[in-house]
């Protein structure tokens, strides 16, 4: 056996100080991946159940949306509804402005002087006189009737205040328009109380015309009616603004 | 006997100090830990043939070690696990000084 020198000694210990360095690493990392483990393990299994609780909570609240949804939608019908009738019946009290195919009819004082002795009266127009056309308008089938800007409703009285015509409280000036919006020019200028005018007309010189127009405006009716509350949705096709 | 002795001074060395050894680092040492008893066990057979030079034996100790270690970082640095590779070759090896120090030994 020769002479087993230092060197060969120290290397030894090299080997031995690293092979208890390394078994020792490697325990002590096994001993920190270890807890590691069964930690993210832990934690996987909380965030699995976690997310099994929250499928269920979008599951629930998916089936609260879903009862909303449907009983908002039953509400908007509702409401659709109830603004459509709303519509149609301010269409049909005069509330609403309307406008659309009709007749103009001017009427007009004579510009004569009466004669002495005559009848003054029958040189001018009087509040039966509108009240004759507006009638005779309505058998032509008027639909919506306005007098000098003033709507015809179903609470509008047609009076004379001395020499002045009074329409829904108001007063009208001559000459007077009287537009009617679905009325037939032709119905209309054929009716007896058309050829009375004309008689008046060429009789008294008082003024006297129809015409046919594709499109009357007629206005909204804006004095107090039993419904004052009430404003109807603008409608897209026949409403013009609210006046 | 030194030899052994030094062995085991070497193994108080390290349970008295405890040396931390990184994560990185611990497969480093293990590596030339491998390599390190490749060597010894090289120098063993060689003692037993009558051929164990102390020059020779630590110079194979520490240039199989550096070697071992050199392998693992370059094969870090190509991304490619060579660690494996050095594991099997030292592994054979430690076979092969193992069955020649049988056969000295029992005459097998």
């Amino acid at each position: 056996m020769r002479r087993p020198s230092i060197a060969l000694a120290t290397v030894l210990a090299v080997l031995g100080f690293l092979l208890v360095t390394a078994v020792s690493t490697a325990r002590a990392s096994k001993r920190v991946e270890a807890p590691r483990k069964t930690q993210l393990i832990k934690v996987i299994q909380d965030r699995r159940s976690s997310v099994d609780d929250l499928d269920q909570a979008v599951k629930e609240l998916q089936r609260q949306v879903a009862t909303a949804q449907r009983r908002a939608n039953r509400r908007s019908r509702d409401e659709a509804a109830a603004a459509s009738r709303v519509a149609q019946l301010s269409l049909a009290a005069g509330t609403t402005a309307v406008e659309g195919r009709g007749v103009v009819v001017r009427l007009a004082d004579s510009s004569r002087q009466p004669p002495n002795g005559a009848d003054t009266g029958a040189y001018r127009i009087h509040d039966s006189d509108l009240q004759l056309v507006i009638n005779a308008l309505f058998a032509a089938g008027a639909e919506a009737v306005a007098v000098n800007g003033s709507r015809i409703v179903a609470t509008t009285p047609i009076r004379s205040a001395g020499d002045t015509i009074v329409v829904n409280f108001r007063p009208v000036t001559p000459p007077y328009s009287v537009l009617a919006i679905g009325a037939n020019a032709e119905q209309f200028g054929t009716s007896e109380i058309a050829g009375r005018f004309h008689r008046w007309v060429s009789l008294f010189g008082l003024g006297f015309s129809v015409h046919q127009s594709s499109k009357v405006s007629v206005p909204a009716f804006t004095g107090g009616v039993a419904i004052t509350t009430a404003e109807p949705a603008p409608l897209p096709a026949p409403a013009g603004g609210a006046g | 006997m030194l030899a052994l002795l030094g062995l085991l001074i070497g193994a108080v060395i390290a349970i008295v100090v405890h040396p931390t050894v990184s994560q990185e680092m611990s497969r480093y040492v293990a590596l030339a830990v491998v390599a390190a008893i490749d060597s010894s066990l090289g120098g063993v057979r060689a003692y037993l043939e009558h051929t164990f030079n102390d020059r020779i034996f630590v110079l194979a100790f520490l240039s199989n070690s550096a070697v071992a270690i050199a392998l693992v970082w370059v094969g870090d640095q190509l991304n490619a696990d060579l660690t494996t590779a050095i594991v099997v070759v030292l592994g054979v090896r430690i076979f092969q000084n193992v069955a020649a120090i049988r056969r000295r030994v029992f005459g097998g």
